[in-house]
């Protein structure tokens, strides 16, 4: 388990335990994190898991593949430089700590 | 006795009744809140109705696998098999009906190409073909919105991702007609055998388009998947680059143009929401959500357990057959307020399961959303005093898995 923060689209700043090798979307809808629609369950086609890194852990996140910036960069109509799918980011130690806001409805 | 001519909503069905439409949504409202989870003595399978539990299901990959969902509800005849084989139809499970590991493989090659950068790339392509057969429709007065219409364009749509940017129509018609009903529907043994005729030649128009590709290749999806094989082998056999390209039809088409009827049904039965369309149209994507929830083309989805497995309290046994009922699930009155009204405006109707979800999550949808976007859009500046004729029977499909009207008839009253 390792400590996650989600800033809702209300605001409101949620922290949550996340079991490593699930996917920070599937953290992040288990513990009822608001504005994570996850549409599509993980498949990388919906971008409704787009999370803005607010606070990214030393050791930086995993690199992007070309399919999440596809998807990113033509649904989503808020795409910035710190944009990410969270259904393509696996939990792992050095990712403790890490602060994301929630681009949702 | 009710009569089932003039009142058909009343039809009261005491068990599942696979092929039929009227009563459909009822049935499905009272089994939810008495036993969201039954074993159907006909069709041999267990169905899943409520919505949390059939996420729960797809979200399960490893414990409820995706095998079962090509397979024929009733058996093919011998004859048909033996056919099949005689002509070398070598349909493999690939995609749809693949598990792990090998689905991801697959899906990772398909998905390199299937994906939104491809469609967006094509999108003013398909507005001139939805302009096109919305142009066809004008001065014709009373039109039949599903043959004259939604039959051919998604597929024409289709076929401009396989490099074929014109197909004869009459081809396309002759490859779809009853191709569904070989699986799920309730075909006497003519049709079926018709049905393999027809699939057999539609696989080996693909093999031709395949063959072509190596020596011409385009930017079309079997080139990007002979580039693939060509750089690795390993990632994706010219086999299984056969039967994607044969699957994509098959995906996409009869699904696609039910999602055009069953919407443009609901939309023009209740004016109010059509003529607010009519008045602003880019409410369009709303409307293929809302349509996309409350008339989903796939109705039934399937997956077998692999182990014991217990959902929504009943424990089914391992090698249970499961029934998904996408339909019942996108009118969960647990997620969805008045889940039964049609309305554009619904904030959460993006989470319908129309397009199932996780790992095998369709890699058509934004596809088929940005053609239901235009579909919507152009029809209604095209003809806003558009009507169904009154009385008009849809002829709903006799299919256990996918369903829309057969016909919708119309007058466009210009
Ligand atoms: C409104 C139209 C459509 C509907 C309702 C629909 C529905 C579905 C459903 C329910 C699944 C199974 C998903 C799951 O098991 O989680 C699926 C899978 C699939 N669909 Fe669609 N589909 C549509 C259009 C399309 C189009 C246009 C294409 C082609 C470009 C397509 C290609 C696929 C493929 C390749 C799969 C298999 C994905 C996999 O197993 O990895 N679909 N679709
Ligand atoms: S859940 Fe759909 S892209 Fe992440």
């Amino acid at each position: 388990m390792i400590k996650l923060t989600f800033i809702e689209p209300s605001g409101t700043s949620r922290q949550i335990d996340a079991a490593l090798g699930t996917s920070i979307m599937q953290a992040a809808t288990a513990a009822g994190v608001q504005g994570i629609a996850a549409e599509c369950g993980g498949a990388c086609m919906c971008a409704t898991c787009h999370c803005l890194v607010v606070e990214a852990p030393a050791a930086g996140l995993p690199e992007m593949t070309e399919t999440e910036r596809d998807v990113l960069e033509f649904t989503s109509e808020e795409m910035q430089e710190t944009s990410r799918l969270t259904c393509q980011i696996a939990v792992a130690e050095d990712l403790a700590g890490t602060v994301f806001k929630v681009v949702g409805r | 006795m009710t009569d089932l001519t003039t009142c058909p909503h009343s039809a009261d069905w005491s068990e599942f009744r696979p092929f039929e439409h009227d009563g459909m949504t009822e049935f499905f409202a009272r089994k939810r809140a008495e036993e969201p989870v039954f074993f159907d003595e006909g069709t041999g399978y267990w169905i899943v109705t409520r919505r949390d539990d059939v996420r729960a299901i797809f979200a399960d990959p490893d414990r409820f696998s995706a095998s079962n969902v090509h397979d024929p509800l009733t058996p093919f005849p011998p004859e048909l098999v033996e056919y099949l084989k005689q002509e070398g139809f070598r349909r493999d499970k690939t995609q749809a009906n693949c598990d792990r590991p090998k689905h991801t493989r697959i899906r990772q090659v398909a998905q390199s190409f299937l994906n939104i950068r491809q469609f967006k790339t094509r999108e003013p392509q398909i507005r001139e073909m939805v302009a096109a057969a919305v142009d066809k429709l004008r001065g014709r007065g009373r039109v039949d919105l599903v043959d004259d219409f939604a039959y051919e364009l998604p597929a024409r749509v289709l076929f401009l991702l396989l490099g074929v940017p014109d197909i004869d129509a009459r081809r396309i018609k002759t490859w779809a007609d009853s191709r569904f009903n070989m699986i799920s529907g309730d075909a006497d043994f003519e049709a079926k055998m018709e049905a393999g005729r027809q699939v057999m030649d539609f696989w080996n128009y693909c093999g031709a388009i395949i063959a072509d590709r190596q020596k011409n290749p385009g930017d079309d999806y079997p080139s990007h998947l002979l580039a693939a094989h060509a750089k690795d082998p390993e990632s994706i056999s010219l086999d299984e680059i056969q039967n994607l390209t044969f699957g994509v039809l098959l995906a996409g088409h009869e699904t696609t143009t039910n999602a055009i009827g069953n919407t443009m049904h609901m939309l023009l039965q209740d004016r109010d929401e059509w003529n607010r369309l009519v008045a602003d149209p880019s409410l369009a994507p709303g409307y293929v959500e809302e349509g996309l929830r409350a008339g989903p083309p796939v109705v039934i989805w399937r997956r077998r357990a692999v182990e014991e497995v217990t959902i929504g309290g009943v424990t089914l046994p391992e090698g249970a057959p499961i029934m998904m009922s996408l339909a019942s699930a996108n009118r969960d009155e647990d997620h969805f307020a008045c889940p039964h009204a049609f309305e554009g405006t619904r904030s959460n109707a993006r989470d319908h399961v129309s397009f199932g979800y996780g790992i095998h999550f369709c890699m058509g949808a934004p596809l088929a959303k940005l053609e239901l976007k235009l579909v919507l859009e152009l029809l209604s500046q095209a003809f806003p005093n558009m009507t169904l004729v009154p009385d008009s029977d849809p002829d709903w499909q006799r299919t256990i898995l996918v369903r829309g009207p057969g016909r919708l008839l119309v007058d466009l009253n210009e």
